[in-house]
């Protein structure tokens, strides 16, 4: 879909929030590397799905009520065959049911399971004066406890893709730490590049978050994507 | 020089000059403005309230009872009236067809009170349907230190300016262009800002980065207005020239005061920090940094690297002066093996050293050919990107002050190197217990051109700031 559409749907439905779907499609149409990610309506879909995107796979409850999905059980790891899969997805529907009574169910997205990397965010907000503003940081307690994070404006350039990852107090981190290889600088680059390009072509994104982005010695990957539109 | 065309221009180079509503018994708008008569400038006044025309006639200058009434057209005028009778003022003012005005009546909406927020939209609605370019209100105006405009009487006129200065405060503009003075360094043009209501900070900065007599650029700045336009505008700015950017409201409690200073919404400073650095400004936190930073940009050569030779009289301060220097992130490398060789022919090594860094009192001993050929050694070191060298008042002043020429031969030596260097050299010089001489003797280093600094932290952090700026410029 579209830009154009994806948003016209959301605003039908009276959405800010883009479903986890939508947002990858829209980031992967954008150039930005996010994990294959497909919406699931039914058990055998998300069998098919899984098929197609490659296991072992996650399955992630997509309802617009539904806000912390790993909350209320909405999130299944690791699924390496189809019977694990229909058995993940009765699962997931029926925790968001119970966990959240009446809730809309949109699906199940259905996410090939990248392996593990170095975990970094790459985030956007639009600060009231200057407009988008694109955050980078290292993922989980660096960015939450130490608030370990650079900040630049949209739009960025090369340089400044280059020194926001260089001037994290973490930066050593990438480049490998207790004999892990150093992480792919350049794709990490390349991903905060793209987001400034796709959130500069599309005025309409207020907020976007990639959390996290694996790392990889070779290529970074988002597994989780969001995106908040403006109201109409 | 000017800026042909811009809508500035004709306000930032003013031949007539017309101080509204200035009171007795000081008058201190017309004693600010009095040179603009020696500057080839005509002065005027208009005030209406009789009991205040004498005085202003006792001062030579010709008063009038309207704008209306001044005999040419007005480039720059410096409004000081009640605030009621401001806008009443500025319609006289775009009736006659001034140029611009300063505003330095206050009371409006950083008031907070719905008089003084009402007043505030009638200018702003005024002056915008008109073009009119309005400087302020509450603030002191604009400072043109070649045409005698001035917002404070110890300010000096000139033609040596080459720092455009904008700030949100009064007070820090007016600061900074005296301390600047004091350090031998002169505005070129000088803006107060205030409220900013119609010309905003990106408006001043457009001008300076635009105008040849203008070298570089500083700003005290709490908030900017239009966030997208100060963050274009800043980023061509430092493209043209330096630019220093002194932040006001950094802290939590700093940022609730200037809403109350001048109404600025601030950014989260994490994020202002990186639309400096997106922009290539160079940040500063106070005023001694900012006057500091203009200092290595005026007067040292652009830094090339990190590596120091550090150059310091005694024991005791060769380890604080490469502590300092170390702490701000710089480098003081050994010496090339070159450099030991043609040091060691003459360095006295009892009591002193020639590593770096340099202990070196002992060797030169008040020989000011000793000292030249030292730099000469040290400047030749293909390690060594920067020097900072230590002079020191406790132990030279008694001798300076008894024979006031070995203190002009080691000036001249200093700049005799600066000027053939292509390496920045930097100067510390601390009061110690003679601050009273130290500040008697720091026009003969400004003369010079030799950059002075009062501690070796400020020095480090001026160096520091100076060679991440070249560094940015790199790319």
């Amino acid at each position: 879909m579209s830009f154009e559409a994806v948003l016209a749907q959301a605003r039908a439905e009276g959405r800010t929030l883009l479903t986890e779907v939508e947002a990858k499609s829209l980031l992967q149409e954008a150039g930005v590397p996010v994990a294959a990610t497909l919406l699931a309506r039914t058990r055998e879909e998300a069998q098919a799905a899984a098929d197609q995107v490659g296991y072992p796979v996650v399955l992630k409850i997509v309802s617009p009520d539904i806000a912390h999905k790993s909350d209320v059980g909405g999130v299944k790891l690791n699924l390496q065959d189809r019977e694990a899969v229909g058995a993940a997805f009765d699962e997931v529907v029926a925790n968001a049911q119970r966990a959240v009574p009446g809730a809309r169910i949109t699906g199940v997205a259905v996410q090939h399971m990248a392996p593990q990397g170095t975990e970094v965010i790459v985030g956007m907000t639009t600060d009231p004066q200057f407009g988008p503003v694109l955050m980078f940081g290292l993922g989980g307690i660096m960015v939450e406890v130490l608030k370990d994070v650079s900040f630049r404006l949209v739009p960025l350039e090369e340089k400044d893709a280059r020194q926001m990852i260089d001037e994290i107090k973490g930066r050593p981190v990438l480049s490998g730490v207790r004999g892990q290889p150093p992480a792919d600088i350049e794709a990490l680059k390349q991903t905060i590049l793209k987001v400034s390009e796709f959130v500069q072509a599309h005025p309409e994104v207020k907020e976007l978050d990639l959390n996290p982005v694996f790392a990889y010695p070779d290529g970074a990957l988002a597994v989780d994507a969001r995106i908040v539109i403006g109201e109409a | 020089m000017a800026v042909p065309g811009h809508r500035l221009d004709r306000m930032f180079n003013p031949k007539v000059v017309a101080v509204i509503g200035d009171k007795g018994p000081g008058y201190m708008w017309l004693h600010n403005n009095l040179p603009i008569r020696e500057r080839g400038g005509r002065l005027y006044s208009v005030q209406l309230d009789e009991k205040e025309i004498p005085g202003i006639e006792a001062l030579g200058v010709q008063n009038f009872t309207s704008v209306l009434d001044v005999p040419e057209p007005i480039d720059y005028a410096l409004v000081a009236v009640p605030r009621q009778v401001a806008p009443h003022v500025l319609k006289d003012l775009i009736a006659a067809g001034a140029a611009g005005a300063g505003f330095f009546t206050s009371g409006f909406a950083e008031t907070g009170e719905e008089l003084g927020i009402r007043l505030q939209a009638q200018l702003t609605e005024m002056a915008r349907e008109a073009s009119f370019n309005l400087v302020g209100p509450n603030c002191m105006g604009l400072y043109l230190p070649k045409a005698g405009v001035r917002f404070n009487a110890d300010a000096p006129v000139t033609d040596d300016g080459e720092i455009g200065f904008l700030s949100q405060s009064g007070t820090h503009g007016i600061m900074f262009s005296l301390v600047a003075a004091a350090n031998g360094m002169y505005i070129s043009k000088c803006a107060s800002i205030g409220n900013a209501i119609v010309l905003d900070v990106s408006d001043y900065l457009e001008y300076l980065m635009l105008d040849d007599e203008t070298k570089v650029i500083g700003m005290y700045v709490e908030g900017v207005k239009d966030g997208r336009r100060f963050f274009a505008t800043l980023k061509e700015a430092c493209r043209r020239k330096p630019v220093v950017v002194w932040k006001g409201g950094q802290t939590e409690a700093g940022a609730r005061a200037t809403m109350s200073h001048t109404g600025s919404l601030a950014a989260p400073q994490a994020v202002w920090d990186g639309m400096m650095r997106q922009c290539g400004a160079i940040t500063t936190n106070n005023l001694d940094e900012t006057v500091d930073a203009m200092k290595m940009l005026l007067r040292a050569k652009p830094p090339r690297g990190d590596g120091m030779a550090l150059l310091a009289q005694t024991g005791g301060q060769s380890v604080s002066i490469t502590d300092a220097f170390a702490k701000a992130g710089l480098r003081v490398p050994r010496f090339a093996n070159e450099t030991y060789a043609a040091l060691g022919e003459f360095f006295n090594i009892v009591g002193g050293s020639y590593q770096n860094p340099l202990d070196m009192a002992g060797t030169i001993q008040g020989n000011m050919e000793t000292l030249d050929r030292v730099l000469r050694i040290v400047d030749a070191d293909p390690n060594v990107d920067g020097m900072a060298m230590e002079l020191s008042a406790m132990f030279a002043a008694r001798q300076w002050k008894a024979k006031p020429e070995t203190l002009d031969a080691t000036i001249a030596t200093l700049a005799g190197h600066i000027a053939r260097s292509e390496k920045p050299l930097v100067v510390i010089l601390h009061p110690a217990h003679e601050a009273e001489y130290v500040a008697s003797i720091q026009p003969k280093f400004n003369a010079a051109g030799v950059p002075v600094f009062p501690s070796f932290e400020q020095a480090a952090a001026a160096y520091r700031r100076a060679l991440e700026f070249a560094r940015e410029r790199a790319g």
